[in-house]
C-alpha cells in the first residue's frame, strides 16, 4: 500500500473512535510503516545506515574506492544466483542444488577448454549450457514426477556433487587459453563478474516486471489452482524457472572457474543458503506470491555491505554468521509485525 | 429492540450485554445484546460484513469484547479465550473445518486433551470408546480410527460436533453449517440440532439459507453493520421481514419475466460425455440462455463443468462447442474455444486473495495486455477499473487486495476475471455461494443481462431458490448422469428434488416431505 493510500484510508475513517491523532504523527507513522513493509526501501535505508556508520567509525579504511570495488565483486555471484532463485520463490518453488551445478558447469566449462581445447566462449557457453541441462533435469522430477522441490533438489544435490568429484577428481587448475577473460577484466575498476551480474539484474527486473511470461510467476505462486483454472500452464512455466535457474547458476560456475582460471571441486558449497537468506531478506516469502527482482538484489547487496563492514571493524568470523541470522530473523518478524497491525 | 420477547420463566443460557468490538477503522460489533434460552435455537442472519461472525468469535472466546458481558449460566467468559471456552461448554462448528485430516476421528475430538493413564500415556482405548459413544449420539455409524480426511463434508461437520459434546455442551454456533452439505446430511444436522435442543444445548445457527431459518429456529436476531436490527419469534415473522431488516430494503427475486427458452443456435453440445465419476451426461445449451444444472451434491455437476474446462479428461461421448467438436485438455484450450469457467471455490481456486483486484481481473487475460510479451499496466488498469465499475465492485480502489473485500465483491471480482474476456460460454458453479443479499441480486441482475446479450450461460447451484429465479431451462444430474430436464415455466423446488433423488435413498426424501 503506498502511502498515499494510507493517508486516505485514515482520512477516510472520520468520526472514527478513539482520541483524535495529530496529523504530523499520523504521517510519521505511516512513513514508518511504509518503510517497514516495503522490503527494497527498508534495505536501503538500511545499507545507507550502515555506509554512513563505518564511515564515522573508519574514515581511513571503509569509504575507499577499492573497498566499494571488492563489495561490488562480492555480490556478483550471489545476485546472478539470487536473480534465478527469486524467480522460483515468487511461484513458491526453490532449488537447493544451485551450488552443485555451478560447481559442477564449471569443471564442464574448464575441461571444454583446457582438454578439449575448445575456444574460451564456446567452452564457457558450454558451462551455461550444462547448467540448463542439469536445471533441466530439477524441472522434469518436480514438474512431472511431482516431488517435493526441497527434496528434489536435495537429492540432485548430492547427486551433481557426487557425480562432479567422479568425473574430473580434484577438479580442473591452470586453464588458459583465454578462458580467463570472462572473470579477469576488469571495467571500470571493477572485475567483470560484476558486470555480468549487473546484466543479469538488469535483465531479471524488466523480466519479472513487465513481461506476461515472468508475470505468472506470481500467480502460480500466489494460488496455483487458480493459476491453472485461469489457463495458466503451471507446470510448463515452473520448468523453464527451473531450467533458467540452471543456465544462471552454470553462468556463475563458469565466471568463478574464469576468475581463478580453476574449476574447484568444492565450488559453491553453501551458496544455497547464502542466497536463499539474500532473497527472502529481499521480500520473497516460502509459500511464494512476493517478492521483486529489485529487493532480491538490495538483500544481495545488503548482506555483502554488512559482511564487509564487519570485516573491517574486525567482528570475529564467528560474530559475523551470528549477525546475518539475527538480521534474517529482524527483517522476516519486523515485516510480520508490520503485516499483522495493518490487517487486524 | 433486543429486550423485546425474553419472558423471565426460564434462565438464560448465555447473555451478551451491550457488547462492543472496534477493529482499525470499524466498528465490527456495536452495542449488540442477545439472549439465548435453555434449549433454544437461535437464528443469527446479516449481510456478510453485518458482525456476526466478529459477535460468534467473542461468544466461543476467540475475541475478546471492547465493551460489554457475556455470561454463560450467570458466570462471565471474560478473557477465558478458546480453549477454556470450549471447556465451560461453548463450542464453535466453523466454515472452514478445523481438523487434521490426517489424524482419526477420536484424535480430532480429544486434540490436545486425550484422556491419559499412568506416566502421562494416551489411553487410545478410552479414547477410542468415547468417540464411538459419541458418534453414536450423533446417529453416525462410524469407526473413530477412520481418518478424518477420508469423510465426507458433512461427516467431517458431525466431528466437530462431536468435539464440542465432549465436553459439557451448552452453546453450540453453527456457522453456515449446510453450505457444504447434501440434502440428506442436512436432514441428519437438522435432527441432531433438534435432538440437542431438546436436551437443553442451546444452539445460535448462522446462515444465509431463509429455508432452513424457518425450517430450524425458534428465534431470529437480524444483524446490520454491526447493530442488531431486530429479534423475532421466527413463526411471527416472513422472509420479507426479515430481508428487509438485513438490508433496510424489500429485496425479492422474482423469476426472469423473459423466461422463454431461446430458439438460438446451439452454442454447447454434449452427447452422451462420460468423465469419471459422470457416467452419462447429455444437454444442449443455447446462446441467449441460461441452463441450470441441478441435483444434489455428489450428482457430478461441478465435474461435468471440469470436463467441459478440459480439467478432467473426457472418456467418452462427444462435446461440440459451435459447431466443432472439442475434447480440451487444458483450461487454455477450453479458453481459447472462448468458454469462462468461474468455479465453485472462488479462495481456493478462483481468486489470487493476496493480490490486489487489478491483478486478478487480468490473470486470465494476460495475453490481451501485453504487446511482444511486455505487459502495459496503464491498459490492464483501465480495464480493472471498467469491470469494477460496471460490476459495481464496492470498493474505495481497485489497488484493494482481494482478500479483504467481502465475499460478495469477491464474487464480483471473479466474476470480471471471466468477463473481461468476453467468453461466448460461461461457465458459472455456485454463483451466490457466501455471497451477501445485495450481491445476490447484482449478480443475478448481471448474469440475466448477459445472457439477454446472447452469452451462452450455464449455471451450477445447490440453491433451488436461485436456480428458480435464474434457469431457463433446468437439467437435472443424479449420482452422475443426467436424470432428466425441465422447463423453468412450471418448475417447482419438489420436481427438481423429486428427479434429483437417487432411487435407493426416495423414502428418506419422502419423510423429508412428510415433515
Amino acid at each position: 500500500m503506498t502511502s498515499e493510500s494510507a493517508m486516505s484510508d485514515i482520512a477516510a475513517q472520520g468520526a472514527g473512535p478513539g482520541p483524535l491523532r495529530e496529523p504530523g504523527k499520523a504521517r510519521l507513522r505511516s512513513l514508518l510503516e511504509t518503510v517497514a513493509t516495503n522490503r527494497p526501501i527498508l534495505l536501503i535505508v538500511l545499507i545507507l545506515a550502515l555506509m554512513v556508520v563505518m564511515t564515522i567509525l573508519r574514515p581511513d579504511t571503509y569509504p575507499r574506492p577499492a573497498n566499494a570495488a571488492v563489495v561490488l565483486l562480492d555480490t556478483a555471484q550471489t545476485a546472478i544466483l539470487a536473480c534465478g532463485m527469486m524467480v522460483l520463490m515468487i511461484s513458491g518453488m526453490f532449488d537447493l542444488s544451485i551450488g552443485g551445478i555451478l560447481a559442477f558447469s564449471g569443471i564442464i566449462a574448464g575441461m571444454a577448454s583446457k582438454d578439449l581445447g575448445l575456444p574460451a566462449v564456446v567452452a564457457f557457453a558450454a558451462g551455461c549450457v550444462w547448467g540448463g541441462l542439469l536445471g533441466v533435469v530439477n524441472g522434469v522430477l518436480v514438474t512431472r514426477f511431482k516431488i517435493n522441490a526441497l527434496i528434489a533438489t536435495l537429492a540432485t544435490l548430492s547427486i551433481y556433487r557426487g557425480l562432479l568429484q567422479l568425473l574430473s577428481g580434484s577438479g580442473v587448475s591452470n586453464i588458459g587459453g583465454g578462458f580467463t577473460v570472462f572473470g579477469q577484466t576488469k571495467i571500470l575498476g571493477i572485475y567483470s563478474p560484476f558486470w555480468f551480474s549487473a546484466v543479469v539484474v538488469v535483465v531479471f527486473m524488466v523480466l519479472v516486471g513487465r513481461t506476461r511470461f515472468f508475470r505468472q510467476a506470481y500467480y502460480i505462486g500466489g494460488n496455483s489452482r487458480a493459476a491453472k483454472l485461469s489457463g495458466i500452464n503451471v507446470d510448463r512455466t515452473v520448468f523453464v524457472f527451473f531450467v533458467i535457474m540452471g543456465v544462471l547458476a552454470g553462468l556463475a560456475g563458469a565466471l568463478l572457474a574464469s576468475r581463478l582460471n580453476t574449476a574447484v571441486v568444492l565450488a559453491g558449497q553453501g551458496v544455497e543458503l547464502k542466497v536463499i537468506t539474500a532473497v527472502v531478506l529481499g521480500g520473497a516469502s516460502l509459500s511464494g506470491g512476493t517478492g521483486t527482482i529489485l529487493g532480491a538484489f538490495l538483500g544481495v547487496l545488503f548482506m555483502a555491505v554488512l559482511q564487509n563492514a564487519m570485516i573491517i571493524a574486525g567482528v570475529s568470523p564467528f560474530w559475523q554468521l551470528v549477525v546475518v541470522g539475527l538480521v534474517l530473523l529482524m527483517s522476516v518478524g519486523f515485516d510480520q509485525a508490520a503485516r499483522g497491525r495493518s490487517r487486524s | 429492540m433486543p429486550e423485546a420477547g425474553a419472558p423471565l420463566a426460564q434462565p438464560m443460557r448465555l447473555l451478551v450485554r451491550n457488547v462492543v468490538k472496534v477493529f482499525p477503522g470499524v466498528r465490527a460489533v456495536d452495542d449488540v445484546s442477545l439472549e439465548l434460552r435453555r434449549g433454544e435455537v437461535h437464528a443469527l442472519i446479516g449481510e456478510n460484513g453485518a458482525g456476526k461472525s466478529t459477535l460468534m468469535h467473542m461468544v466461543a472466546g476467540v475475541y475478546v469484547p471492547d465493551e460489554g458481558v457475556i455470561e454463560l449460566d450467570g458466570a462471565s467468559t471474560a478473557g477465558l479465550g478458546e480453549q477454556r471456552t470450549a471447556d465451560a461448554g461453548i463450542a464453535m462448528v466453523y466454515q472452514e473445518r478445523s481438523l487434521v485430516g490426517a489424524l482419526s476421528i477420536a484424535e480430532n475430538v480429544f486434540a490436545g486433551r486425550q484422556p491419559v493413564g499412568r506416566f502421562g500415556l494416551i489411553r487410545a482405548s478410552e479414547m477410542r470408546r468415547q468417540t464411538a459413544r459419541l458418534l453414536s449420539e450423533l446417529d453416525l455409524s462410524l469407526d473413530p480410527d477412520t481418518a478424518v480426511a477420508d469423510l465426507s463434508p458433512g461427516q467431517q461437520q458431525m466431528v466437530e460436533i462431536a468435539k464440542g459434546l465432549s465436553h459439557d455442551l451448552k452453546v453450540l454456533i453453527l456457522d453456515e453449517p449446510t453450505a457444504s452439505l447434501t440434502i440428506n446430511e442436512s436432514r441428519h444436522l437438522f435432527r441432531v440440532i433438534r435432538r440437542l435442543a431438546a436436551q437443553g444445548v442451546s444452539i445460535i445457527y448462522v446462515s444465509h439459507r431463509m429455508a432452513e431459518i424457518f425450517e430450524i429456529s425458534d428465534r431470529v436476531t437480524v444483524m446490520k453493520d454491526g447493530r442488531v436490527t431486530g429479534v423475532r419469534d421466527t413463526q411471527a415473522t416472513s422472509h420479507d421481514e426479515l430481508i428487509s431488516l438485513m438490508v433496510g430494503r424489500e429485496l425479492v427475486f422474482e423469476a426472469d419475466p423473459r423466461r422463454a427458452a431461446p430458439e438460438a443456435a446451439v452454442a454447447l453440445e454434449l452427447r452422451d460425455v462420460a468423465a469419471a465419476p459422470v457416467s452419462s451426461a447429455s444437454f444442449s445449451l443455447r446462446f441467449g440462455e441460461i441452463l441450470c444444472l441441478a441435483g444434489l451434491l455428489g450428482a457430478g455437476r461441478t465435474e461435468i463443468c471440469q470436463a467441459i474446462f478440459g480439467l478432467r479428461p473426457i472418456q467418452r461421448g462427444s462435446m461440440v462447442v459451435m459447431g466443432r467438436e472439442l475434447r480440451p485438455r487444458s483450461p487454455a484450450e477450453a479458453m481459447e474455444s472462448g468458454i469462462s469457467m468461474l468455479p465453485e471455490d472462488r479462495k481456493e481456486s478462483g481468486l489470487f486473495l493476496d493480490f490486489d483486484i487489478t491483478d486478478n481481473i487480468v490473470a486470465a487475460n494476460l495475453d490481451a495486455y501485453s504487446r511482444s510479451g511486455f505487459l502495459s499496466r496503464p491498459a490492464m488498469r483501465e480495464v480493472s477499473g471498467r469491470y469494477t465499475q460496471t460490476l459495481r465492485v464496492a470498493t474505495p480502489s481497485i489497488d484493494r487486495i482481494v482478500g479483504t473485500l467481502s465475499g460478495g465483491n469477491q464474487q464480483k471480482v471473479l466474476l470480471a476475471k471471466w468477463l473481461v474476456r468476453e467468453p461466448r460460454i460461461l461457465i458459472v458453479d455456485e454463483p451466490t455461494r457466501g455471497v451477501d443479499v445485495g450481491s445476490k441480486a447484482d449478480i443475478y441482475r448481471i448474469l440475466r443481462d448477459l445472457a439477454a446479450k446472447g452469452m451462452a450461460i450455464l449455471v451450477v447451484s445447490s440453491d433451488l431458490p436461485e436456480v428458480l429465479a435464474l434457469a431457463h431451462r433446468i437439467v437435472v444430474m443424479a449420482e452422475g448422469a443426467v436424470v432428466g430436464e425441465i422447463d423453468a415455466a412450471g418448475a417447482t423446488e419438489i420436481a427438481i428434488l423429486e428427479l434429483a433423488s437417487p432411487k435407493a435413498k426416495r423414502s428418506d426424501n419422502a419423510d423429508q416431505e412428510a415433515a
